[in-house]
């Protein structure tokens, strides 16, 4: 991993158009600004992992099941 | 941008059967950019988004406000702007469902899918207002 040390408001340019500057320190908190086009996707990485781990599990075979939202069935007096 | 004013989706103007690009593909799926959009009659209100390079894969979705009719998530300007959203009704939402293996459902309110009607681009958002949300919401289901 590349480490670099930067000061408040200094920045690093990634691939020529993404910026990233060191925007506020707040004890340990670091805010960072982060200029990218937009076809590049910006995450904090624990939410990505979060919903990429949900969408990998929620790929599914059409042919199962898919149940019934319950509430709409009970509009549907049981037989 | 809050979608709260978000009409139901309008069953007469259904995009059955509509092939969606994602420029981005969803979150573990990037390299997937096309899906189609399937509504089979007897799994309404479900729906299949559906992959185009492998078509027995598909993710179970649903619209969020049917389930969670308070559910307003505030997408932020970079994602309007890449989405070419330029009134809330452009919008249609839908949450994928997760169905588990012990039973029971659940959908994702942290990651919707927005799709731009109009050009039927679509990304899958994390909404400004996320941490709000729950990634594993139950959904009643019999």
């Amino acid at each position: 991993m590349l480490v670099l040390s930067r000061k408040l408001g200094e920045s690093i340019v990634i691939d020529g158009r993404i910026r990233v500057k060191i925007v506020r320190l707040e004890g340990d908190i670091v805010k960072l600004g982060i200029e990218a086009p937009s076809e590049v996707p910006v995450h904090r990485q624990e939410i990505y992992e979060e919903i990429q781990k949900s969408n990998q599990e929620a790929a599914a075979d059409q042919s199962v099941k898919v149940p019934r939202l319950s509430f709409a069935a009970k509009a549907t007096p049981a037989p | 941008m809050k979608t709260m004013e978000l009409p139901q989706r309008d069953e007469r103007n259904s995009t059955q059967g509509d092939v969606v690009h994602l420029p981005l593909g969803l979150l573990g799926f990037e390299q997937v950019k096309n899906y189609s959009l399937l509504t089979k009659p007897d799994e309404e209100p479900f729906m299949w988004f559906q992959m185009d390079n492998a078509p027995h894969k598909a993710f179970l979705v649903i619209s969020p406000f049917l389930p969670f009719p308070e559910y307003q998530p505030d997408l932020s300007a970079a994602d309007v702007e890449f989405l070419g959203l330029t009134a809330p009704q452009d919008a249609l939402l839908l949450t994928i469902v997760t169905l588990k293996r012990e039973g029971g459902a659940v959908i994702n309110l942290k990651g919707p899918i927005v799709i731009n009607q109009r050009t039927l681009i679509g990304k899958q958002v994390i909404p400004n207002n996320a941490c709000d949300y729950a990634l594993n919401h139950p959904l009643p289901v019999s």
